[in-house]
């Protein structure tokens, strides 16, 4: 048995799993362990391939995203199909019925959809430091996708300066570059916004109480995500209104 | 005078009855001094407790209307509070809103305000001054004003994302009946006129090698359904005619619920079901993406209306049943769309798993097909046990009563997030 110690990202599993590929370990002969003084941020995407391996590059895609997922069983699967694409089938990705191509895109979509709610439901208040303008969020992720999600919010506010901080790390864009931090706590964050109770206020009436589909919201609206959002508070009193119009 | 939050009430209020909260296929770099973008993709930022998502802030630039149909609780006649935002009001809130990621950016339709022109002038003042001033690449859905002129419905769609001018009801004796001031040809000139915008825009970045710059997520119209006696026939009919005709990105379907404010000529309808609407945008997913015509979903089906217990392609499926089992490791792709339980995706999956593998009955599982109702109209590699019920007279009763899982809404998430499978 070999030991393969990486840190929580895809550069690093990446440079062990092209090592062991290229001395031909079969994947039940290592066991993955996450290193623990791991970052769980990388500097500089990998470059060093002293030993270029040519990997489809929807094998490449599809690991970056299961690299994201919160469990450690992504190693010895991804390392799993690498092996079986490189000996076995190297169209295996195509073949959706196989367990491990099944597994594997489970784990991918969990992904995109927490990286796809971390651009709906990161909240910025804005605030004011040293006379000048910070929007701050706060936003509490189910996967590791803070390097994978927080490029977007540079594209879209690319003149605010804002930071988002979850407890899986932080992003900091100053106008002009990302930085990433350690995790952070909820109190670092600020705890208004004036336009907040106009939102809700548009949250309150844009909702038809005549048509309450309470399962249908929370299946894309996951109750989980409620305490960092502003609005979510009205939740139960819209409810309750609804049902005494009865709807 | 009222204030801001109550105006924000009021005409939040009003706007939602425009089921359509879609911020997709658009595709807008972020200016070098602006805000905001859009990269194809909606986004839902939130979620109502009736199911329905906010992508859009959704607003009436005034709920006063010289118009008086039946169906809409703004009409002239109606009882409801009136107000009116001014254009400044709306920029602010908009520009506000999308920097704290609430939004994906504005929905701004009206109340027809002296006449249509002048509506319409109102509206691309706003979006103009989000553009131009604020530099805004945020999304923008601008209501069409049924019988504004082509030179403002041009220069609508300079800054609009989306246009959509509302038909409302399938036919002319229906609005001539309930929305005595439209008609058919004026809401149809509008769209071929937006439709015109689009064309040549097209022609441009052909030509040019540019993209296109004109509604570039194209133009959309919603009908109300159950207000008038038309049946799903006549509803998916014109929808058709719409998509082939104007090339519509969407048709949105809205159930109408008699409220407080209901003209007193539709107060006798019943509630439509909600159920009634959901099956008409599954029939309206099969004639966009799974290649079936209007009349093969209704031909056959009781005085026109959809089988409100059975997905259309279910219930299409057991009126048709000689065309089956199909043989999922052979099929064509047009006839594996035809399959219930199989929807486009795994209509992909298959073909592309196929190539490499001999597909059994468990693989479909793993290819996402729904085999609660698949299992009875497909082959496979392995014995499929349930396939000789085909023949058997009482293979509906298997789908009775609900088996059938209903997909969500529609109109509920934008299509980036919903399936659309079915």
């Amino acid at each position: 048995m070999i030991h393969a110690s990486v840190e929580n990202n895809f550069e690093s599993w990446s440079s062990a799993a092209r090592r062991f590929l290229s001395g031909g370990v079969p994947p039940g002969q290592i066991v993955w362990t996450d290193e623990e003084q791991g970052s769980l941020f990388t500097d500089s995407p990998a470059s060093t391939n002293s030993t270029a391996l040519s990997v489809p590059p929807a094998f490449v895609k599809l690991a970056e995203a299961v690299s994201c997922f919160d469990d450690s069983s992504k190693w010895p699967l991804l390392y799993r199909i690498l092996f079986r694409l490189k000996t076995e089938n190297r169209h295996l990705l195509e073949i959706e019925s196989d367990a491990d191509v099944r597994e594997a895109r489970i784990m991918e979509k969990a992904v995109n959809r927490d990286v796809h709610k971390f651009h709906a439901f990161v909240r910025f208040r804005r605030v004011e430091v040293e006379a000048e303008e910070l929007f701050v969020a706060w936003h509490e992720p189910l996967h590791l996708t803070v390097q994978r999600a927080t490029p977007f919010f540079a594209r879209r506010f690319g003149t605010m300066k804002f930071s988002i901080l979850t407890p899986n790390g932080c992003a900091h864009w100053d106008k002009k570059t990302m930085t990433y931090s350690e995790p952070a706590a909820r109190t670092m964050a600020p705890d208004a916004d004036d336009t907040e109770e106009f939102w809700r206020v548009y949250y309150r009436s844009i909702f038809n109480p005549f048509r309450l589909k309470i399962k249908a919201m929370k299946k894309e609206f996951p109750v989980r995500h409620w305490p960092t959002l502003p609005e979510a508070s009205l939740i139960p009193e819209l409810i309750r209104e609804a049902q005494s119009k009865g709807s | 005078m009222i204030d801001l939050t109550r105006k924000l009430e009021i005409l939040a209020d009003a706007a939602k009855y425009d089921a359509s909260c879609a911020s997709s296929g658009s595709h807008r770099k972020r200016d070098i001094n602006g805000i905001g973008n859009t990269e194809g993709m909606g986004i839902c930022h939130s979620y109502t407790p009736d199911g329905r998502c906010i992508s859009l802030l959704k607003l009436l630039l005034t709920n006063v209307c010289i118009w008086d149909c039946g169906y809409c609780v703004n009409r002239r006649s109606s009882n409801v509070q009136r107000a009116r935002f001014k254009p400044e009001e709306v920029v602010s809130l908009t520009m506000n809103f999308y920097k704290r990621n609430y939004i994906e950016g504005l929905f701004l339709s009206s109340g027809i305000i002296q006449n249509a022109d002048y509506t319409m002038e109102q509206l691309i003042l706003v979006a103009k001054t989000l553009r131009e001033r604020e530099l805004f690449g945020g999304y923008i859905h601008l209501k069409a004003v049924p019988g504004a002129s082509k030179e403002l419905l041009l220069e609508a769609g300079k800054y609009a994302d989306r246009l959509s001018a509302n038909i409302e009801l399938p036919s002319q004796e229906d609005l001539n009946e309930l929305a005595p001031e439209k008609t058919v040809t004026e809401i149809e000139t509008t769209m071929s006129d937006v439709k015109f915008g689009i064309d040549d825009s097209k022609d441009k970045a052909e030509t040019s090698g540019g993209t296109v710059t004109f509604a570039r997520a194209g133009q959309s119209t919603q009908l109300v359904v159950g207000a008038s006696e038309s049946s799903d026939a006549t509803i998916l009919t014109k929808a058709q005619e719409l998509y082939n005709q104007f090339r519509l990105r969407r048709v949105y379907y809205s159930a109408f619920s008699p409220a407080a404010d209901t003209s007193p000529k539709l107060r006798v309808r019943p509630k439509t079901p909600a159920m009634r609407e959901h099956r008409l945008y599954e029939a309206d997913w099969l004639i966009r993406h799974y290649g079936f015509k209007s009349h093969e979903i209704t031909a056959g089906v009781a005085n026109g209306n959809l089988d409100l217990e059975k997905d259309p392609k279910l219930a299409w499926a057991l009126r048709h049943r000689h065309m089956f089992p199909v043989d999922v490791n052979r099929a064509s792709k047009s006839l594996l769309m035809r399959v219930p339980g199989i929807g486009v995706r795994s209509v992909n999956r298959i073909v592309s798993a196929r190539r490499f593998t001999r597909i059994r009955l468990e693989d479909l599982v793993r290819l996402r097909v729904a085999l609660n109702r698949a299992r009875y109209f497909v082959t496979t590699s392995d014995h499929n046990p349930d396939v000789f019920r085909l023949d058997r007279a009482n293979l509906p009763d298997v789908f009775a009563p609900r088996l059938a899982q209903p997909s969500l809404f529609a109109d509920v998430m934008p299509v980036s997030v919903i399936s659309g499978e079915i």
